[in-house]
This record gives structure tokens, sequence and C-alpha cells, in this order.
């Protein structure tokens, strides 16, 4: 499909960002009969939805986010059903760790509120843990287990959502900014930087799945909803033998730890590094590369071994209420936004399905996150 | 962690340009740290003789060894404080090097950095490069050189270049055969050459002393020809090799194609300045192909985009060895006039004369480097099933298809093919690949270069990590419930 | 040791010009390789016919040395608990040297 016709006809939906959440929505839009294009000011899913770490986790997914996790989860795992390519989505057992008193009692609590929102999580003993990970410190003092756990390639993510929204006959403009919406009665002009070459897109409907930049979408609509936007440090390291075949994490939310089939070990766990929204994730900082690379090596002391071939960046959303933004704008008509949920690549593909039923007019599968709750709403510690 | 060390300089990289930068530096009064990840001041150029050898009294030294002996006596004498053995692995964008050695890692904050990291050797794949026993040419020069070692008994030598002629005399001069030396270029372009070797009457003879000794021993010399594969043949290789034509390509006739028998194969074509620091520092670059491919913008005296960061040698656009000295004390130069520590009319007073030694000796640099720039007949020719990506062992046709499939850039077709995303971060594949990217994409500049990553060369987690208790790591606020 | 050098056993050292340093004898993939003090352990290796150090992850294939100055990654070997390029290691009297497949299949 050429990136650079406009048709006269105005667009059933322009959805505005390319990553996870707008791809999905695009998708399942165009799927329910629209007439949809996706516009991203570069290639699609190269933001959060490229470079983060994959993980596939219950344990570290908002509580009463699980069922939309869980739901998710599945989806991923058949990928190569209703995307056409896979993005290597592995199915694990996931825990998450507990190395001192304080962790211990962490896991608890967190396995407790997880469980009352349906995830099989529950609490085992450290003999039971390294039976599972026999890679595991000697110091494990408790562990939280969940089966339905795993990982995905998220660099492939791009690939995948392109064959299947070319399938889809959904209109994919990379590359191509987009500075203002217009709104007016039926419909909202897209307006796209000069450098694009191409005509405002005439829709009917308009999707903001900005990402961290859902806070600059959302004022082209003049509306006000802060965003924090947190600088996340990921390492990967060279292809090394299997040491671990879980998904593991620690009980304070500070370590994501999983090796892929490829043998390579990505490192996360949200430690912060230097960035911000205009010039996205600058660089790490060293005493939280030390800290996330301890607390790997301490994990799995296997891991000690292991080269690091690469640390980047990338930058994640949060509301004030650090619950998802997903919903009708305030204000506005026929206009909506997605994004924030935090392990937003984890639920991604199902809370673009859900947004798309809501504008599909059909009943959501499961709530909606009314956006304008958060107006008004102070974002902590501003 | 402990505190980096604050100074005025660091230099990366004991090459002629590093190594000539750090005595100028320190000259002008400024407190300078010399880090180089290999045993001695050099670079490749100018490799030292292992520590432990000695060389033989009968045998005199060769001038580049000589000019290298002097550059490490004169960095002996002058007290600039050198770490050997020692890899940067990361550099904040305030300048912070993080530096990662045999005793642990350690950190200086330098108000200025000059990068003098110098290339590393660039080959066109073909069938069978990645057969064991198939090594670059610039690594021919380090074994013979250096380690005083042949690649094998009998090596088949080719690609583009001046490391050409001297490999194959290093294989006769140390007692091995040379199968063929196999030039893209042919005998006019070499030719062409000759205006810029005006006043270097020793090039001129050296290279006469190389073709007779070359055609004493009987070795053939085929211009406008390539290597085209390798294969294993019985007790060695079997070493297939056509003619191209002035653009690299393979030119397809019956009966054109020759098979050598070799047990190595030194193969170069040409040289890709090093840009890891750059592209981590986000500095701007620009592609000039004459200069080996990307490099930092920078002015004539190596300031580049980034304030604070300069740069010099061939590294910021092949100029030879010669020209790289002159370019790093002018960077010194540079750098001492920008921190205040040199007056403009001294400034202006050292750097004349070094400007016109720079001019005098990029001349004939800047023509090898036009004989060894990337050929794009060469890159179109590279067959299919080619390995491109040595790390990840990408083919030619995948990253083709991932073109097709609407990778437009290099990071892009990384994503989609993991191409450059192995141990040797992209440095092996990274030119060749832009190239192929490019010729679909319309052009270099459309399809860029590997953004550039932390940490600059591989570490360990445990070389990171160092000695540590659980209660050292410093644990931030626990995620939200 | 497994030598996969074709036409092995062939001198390739060239003492022309130099003085080694002391033999010496270290270990690779636990048998005994003789070398000269000085030596990369990458260069001794290629002089004892030993060049294939591991296999390319995707196919499978061959790999050794090939830019020697420690940017390809090609000649990695582990030496105690850091893996490192050959060429980039000073052989040293009872030095323990395990290639890749080696330390891996028996791990």
């Amino acid at each position: 499909m050429s990136a650079r016709t406009n048709n006269t006809q105005p667009w059933d939906a322009v959805v505005i960002g390319g990553g996870v959440m707008g791809c999905s929505t695009a998708l399942h839009l165009a799927q329910g009969g629209m007439r949809v294009a996706l516009v991203d000011r570069g290639p699609l899913c190269r933001e959060a939805s490229g470079v983060n770490a994959g993980t596939l986790t219950l344990h570290m997914t908002r509580a009463a986010l699980i069922p939309y996790a869980m739901r998710a989860w599945q989806m991923w795992m058949e990928a190569e059903r209703w995307l056409g390519m896979g993005v290597l989505a592995t199915g694990v057992p996931g825990l998450t760790l507990a190395f001192t008193d304080a962790e211990c009692e962490l896991v608890e609590v967190r396995a407790k509120a997880r469980r009352e929102f349906g995830a099989p999580i529950e609490v085992i003993s450290p003999q039971r843990a390294r039976q599972i990970e026999p890679g595991l410190h000697p110091s494990l003092l408790k562990a939280g287990y969940c089966e339905i756990d795993g990982f995905a390639s998220a660099y492939l993510t791009g690939r995948a959502f392109r064959h299947a929204l070319t399938r889809a006959g959904v209109t994919v403009f990379e590359n191509a900014p987009v500075e203002a919406v217009d709104s007016g009665d039926g419909g909202h002009a897209v307006r796209l930087a000069a450098a694009a070459g191409l005509a405002p897109l005439r829709t009917r409907r308009v999707v903001l799945a900005g990402g961290v930049w859902i806070e600059n979408m959302l004022a082209w609509l003049g509306v006000n909803i802060p965003v924090k936007v947190l600088i996340n440090q990921l390492v990967v390291t060279e292809r090394i033998r299997p040491v671990m075949r879980t998904v593991l994490s620690v009980a304070s939310g500070l370590l994501s730890l999983k090796q892929f089939a490829n043998g390579t070990v990505l490192i996360g766990g949200g430690w912060q590094g230097e960035g911000d929204r205009e010039r996205g994730g600058v660089e790490a900082r060293p005493q939280n590369l030390v800290g996330n690379m301890r607390l790997a090596a301490y994990a799995v002391p296997a891991l000690s071994e292991a080269r690091v071939a690469r640390i980047w960046l990338g930058l994640e959303a949060e509301t004030a209420d650090a619950m998802p933004i997903i919903g009708d704008v305030p204000g506005a008509s026929h206009a909506w936004v997605i994004g924030s949920a935090h392990s937003g690549y984890t639920s991604g593909p199902f809370m673009g399905r859900i947004l798309a039923q809501h504008i599909l007019g059909q009943t959501p599968e499961l709530p909606l996150f009314d956006p304008a709750r958060l107006l008004g709403m102070p974002m902590p510690g501003a | 962690m402990s505190a980096p060390v604050p100074l005025d300089l660091l230099v990366i990289g004991a090459g002629p340009a590093g190594a000539r930068a750090a005595l100028r530096a320190r000259s002008c009064g400024l407190s300078v740290l010399l880090v180089d990840e290999n045993p001695g001041a050099g670079g490749q150029v100018w490799r030292p003789l292992p520590a432990a050898f000695e060389r033989r009294g009968d045998a005199p030294p060769s001038p580049e060894a000589r000019d290298g002996d002097a550059l490490r006596h004169e960095l002996r004498r002058s007290g600039v404080k050198s770490l050997f053995g020692h890899k940067v692995w990361n550099i904040g964008s305030d300048l912070r090097t993080d530096v990662i050695g045999p005793d642990g890692s350690r950190s200086w904050h330098p108000r200025a950095l000059l990068v003098a990291t110098g290339t590393t050797e660039r080959v066109v794949p073909f069938p069978g490069w990645t057969l064991p026993g198939v090594i670059g040419l610039a690594a021919a020069t380090i074994l013979l050189k250096s380690q005083n070692m042949l690649p094998g008994r009998r090596t088949v030598v080719a690609g583009s270049g001046p490391l050409l002629l001297a490999v194959a005399n290093g294989i006769l001069k140390a007692g091995g055969e040379v199968a063929a030396v196999v030039d893209i270029a042919s005998r006019g372009e070499w030719l062409r050459t000759l205006p810029s070797l005006t006043g270097r009457p020793d090039l001129v003879w050296q290279g006469m002393q190389w073709q007779w000794r070359l055609r004493a021993a009987g070795v053939p010399v085929l211009y406008r020809h390539a290597v085209r594969a390798v294969e294993s043949a019985g007790n060695g290789f079997g070493v297939r090799i056509g003619p191209v034509d002035a653009s690299g390509r393979p030119l397809e006739r019956a009966g054109v194609e020759r098979v050598w028998q070799a047990d190595a194969v030194a193969v170069g074509h040409g040289l890709v300045p090093g840009t890891d620091v750059t592209r981590l520092l986000r500095a701007r670059h620009r592609f000039v192909r004459e200069r080996g491919g990307w490099i930092a913008q920078a002015d004539a005296d190596g300031r580049t985009s980034v304030p604070g960061l300069y740069i010099a040698g061939d590294g910021a656009g092949i100029a030879g060895a010669a020209a790289a000295g002159a370019h790093g004390e002018i960077a010194a130069l540079a750098c001492a006039l920008d921190l205040g520590v040199l007056d403009a009319g001294t400034h202006a007073r050292l750097r004349a004369p070094l400007a016109s030694q720079w001019a005098r000796s990029a001349r004939f640099g800047h023509a090898m480097a036009g004989l060894m720039a990337l050929r794009a007949g060469a890159v179109a020719g590279i067959a299919a099933d080619t390995v491109v990506c040595r790390c990840e062992d990408v083919t030619r046709a995948q990253i083709d298809a991932a073109v097709r499939e609407g990778a437009r850039d290099v990071n892009q077709l990384k994503a989609w093919t993991r191409c450059g995303m192995g141990p040797c971060q992209g440095r092996t594949c990274g030119d060749v690949a832009g190239a192929l990217v490019a010729a679909q994409v319309g052009g270099r500049e459309a399809a860029g270069f590997f953004t550039g990553r932390a940490p600059l060369r591989p570490v360990s987690l445990a070389e990171v990590a160092g000695e540590y208790t659980y209660a050292d790591i410093p644990i931030p606020k626990a995620a939200p419930l | 040791m497994t030598t996969d050098h074709p036409s092995f056993p062939i001198p390739l050292r060239s003492d022309a010009a130099v003085q080694r340093g002391a033999a010496l004898r270290f270990f690779m993939d636990g048998e005994p390789v003789e070398a000269f003090a000085g030596e990369s352990v990458a260069a001794a290796l290629m002089a004892a016919g030993r060049r294939t150090l591991r296999h390319s992850p995707r196919d499978g294939a061959p790999r050794g040395a090939f830019c020697l100055m420690g940017s390809c990654q090609e000649c990695l070997v582990w030496i105690g608990t850091r893996k490192q390029p050959s060429c980039q290691v000073a052989v040293a009297a009872g030095l323990e040297v395990e290639s890749l497949p080696w330390r891996e299949a028996r791990a």
C-alpha cells in the first residue's frame, strides 16, 4: 500500500501512535469493518513497544490489571493465529524472589492481592523454588510462584504487526509526525508535519495511542492530563549456556530476568536512567547499571560470567493513579485515548481489542479505564 | 563505585594520533590520561613487539618499527599517565568515562575527551569468508609484524589498498609462500596515485622494492580480480578467483574463474573509521565514502558537534598514519586553546607547522583511502546466501527481505533480523549492511548507522558489579502494588 | 589437541628477525600447547594447528580468529571466569584456556 497516497474520502478512524496499543486498536477496528489509517512519527513499534523487556508476567502487573494481563497473555501465545507472525512468545512459569525478611513480607502481600484478581500465584519454599529453578542464589528465603508467565521478543513486534495490519487493510503512515488535530462537527483533521508531504487526514474518529506522548496529544484536543515519564534501563547479555528457565523477578519489583531461546539474557526492573519526553532516553545512570547488574548476578550467580552486549533505554508512561488511561477523551466527541497501562506491553493486545469493541459500539469484554477520573488529579510528588 | 577522578583531557587510543595528542597536551600543561586496550602504545601501524620478544641484532628494524619505538620511548620519558590493557566501556553525556581493567572499574571526569581509536577492517563477504584460516589483511599484518608468524604455508592475499603489497611482502620475508595477490583495483588506478607520492621518495622506493620481490618470487598479481569463494579442499582451501569491473562487480564470462590452492587467505577491502564513541555521545555524523564511510562531523582541528569532544587520526576520516600524528597534535592544541590554557597567538604559532605537516602527509593517505573505498559493485555482487553479520549468521538474502518488508534503515534492520546485535556490536558488518540497505532505500544517509550504545566493548556483569553483598545493592523505591 | 589446520604440522613461526620469549606450555581444552612468552593465545593456537575455536550460533559453522585486534569477537575463549578474545590474551605458563564449546559441553 503506498504510504504517500491520500484519499478524499474521510477515514472511519485514524489511530495516532503505532506502538502495541495503537496497532492492536487499529487492527481490531479494521477487522470490525472500519476504514482505518495508522500514523506514527517513526517506524512501527520502535518506541517502548519495541525496546521493552518483553516480560509477560502477572507478578509485576498491577493487581487490578491481572484479568486483563491474563487474557493478553493468551493473545501473545497465539500471536501466529491472529497476527500471522509471532514474537517468539514463550510461556514459562514465573518466580518472584525474596532474599530478606522485608521481601518475604512483600511476596506474601503481593501474591494475596493478585490471587484476589484471579492470578494463580502461590507462595513456595526456597527448596521448591530451587527445584523449579536450580540456578537460584542459595540465600533465597521465599518465592512467589505463578505458572502463567513468560516473555516475548519485543523487537519483533513491529514486523509482526506490520504484517497483520497490511493484511487487514489498514493504511500505515510511518515517519509521518502529527502536529495537531483540528476537531469540528462530524470529525477531525489530523495535521501532519510538512516534511511528511501529506495533506491533513480527515476522519470521523481519532484514537490517541501515543505512549508517553499522550499528554501532548490530549493537549491537541484541549485536555490537560499529566503523564509521568519513566526512563527504564535495559541490559542484554551475549548468548550464554542455559542458566535459567523461568521468568524471575524480585519482590521489590526491581528485577526482571529472562533467558531467551537464543541464549541471551535480558535484565530489567525499571532502574531509571536519564532522559525525558523531548529527547527520549539519553543515557544510563552508572550507579543504577551497577545496582541492576548486581541484583541480577545475585539472583542467578551463573550470570556473573555473562558479558553485556548492549544497554539501552525505554520510555514508559504512568498516570497519577498508576492505572491505565483507556476510553473517551473527556469533553471531545469521537475521540479516544489508550495507554499508560504500566506493563503495557503485557496487556497491550487485549487493551487494543476492548477499546476497539467500545468504539465499534459493542460492550467491551472488560471495563475500560475512564480518562475523566484523571482530570484535576494531582501527580504524586509533583 | 568510587567517585570519578577529575582531569583536563582523557585520550582514548594510543596510536600515532592519540599518543602524539597526549604528548602535546601535556607539554601545554594539561593533565592528561591516555587509555588503550592494547598492552602498549602504537596502535595498529606501530604495534609494538611483545615485551618478551627481542629484535635480533642482525635484523635492522623497519622505519615503522623505529618510529613506533621512538614514540613509546618518548611517552615513557614524558610522564604522560598511560593506562594500557584497559577498556573504556561507557561514557556519559558529561564526558564522565568508565574504564575497566584487571583491577576493576574506575571512572574519570575529564573536561575534554579526545577520541583517536582509529579504524577497523572491512571485508566484503563471500562464501567461505567465515572459515577458520581466512583472516583480515590488517589481521595478517598484526600476525606478521607483532607475532612474527605466518597465516599459513601458502596464502592468497586479496582485497584492496596498500596493505595488499605490505602483507604479501611480509609473508615472503618471513619465509612463506604467496599463492597470488588479488587486487580489485587496476594497475591504472595505482598509477594515478603516483602524484600523491611527491616528496615521499621513501614510499616510492618501498613500493618498487615490493613489486620486484613479488616478481622475483614468481607471485602472480591479478589486478581487477576478487575472491569469489573459499571452499575447504583436501589439505587446504580452494580459493575461487575471478575478474571484476571497476565497481567491483564480478564479471560473468565463461572460463574466467580459476581456483587457487592455499591453506590461508588474508583478505581486506579497506578500513572503516571507528565511530563507537562519537555515536554513543550522539555527535553529528556525515558519510564520506573516500574517507572510509561514516565519520563524526568535525572542523579541521577535530572539534565535533559535542562541546569538549575531539577526534583525530584515521577515526576522523582516513588520512594515513603519517597525517594522524599531526592531526592528534592539532586537536590537542585546539583543546588547550578551548580550555583557556593557551592564548590565541601561541596556539596559531604552534599550529601552523603541524597544519603544513598534515597537509603534506594526508595527500598520500587520501590517495590510499580512495583505493580502499567500498565499491558499489562489490556489494551488489554479494551472493544471496552469504553470511553478512558473522555474529548472528544473518545472510544477504535475509537482509534484503527485511528491507523489502519495510525495514528502511539499519536500526530497523537490526530489530527485525538481529544483524548487528551480536558481540562485535556491529563493527564487522555495519558498513556492508549499511551499503546493502542503502542500495534499496536511496543512499547511505537514508540507511543511517547503528545507534551508539554502551558498552563500547563487551564487559562481564562481574566486571561491572565488582565485589558486593546484597546490602550493597542500592534499592530505589519499590514498584506500586 | 584437535588440530584442524589442513597442512599441520607446518612451522608458521618466523624467527628470522626476532628472538621469542622463553618457551612455555599452556593448556587448551585440557591438552598441552607449546608456545613462547609474548605470543597471544590466538596466535599460539594457530601455530599449533588449532584454528577452529567455536561455532556460529544459528548455522553451527566453524569459526576462529579473524581480525586479531579485539574487535570481531570471533576468537573468544574462556580463561577462568572471564570470556575474552584470545587475540588479546598473552600466553602464560600453565594458563588454562577453554574453548566455548568445550566449557559448554562440561557445564
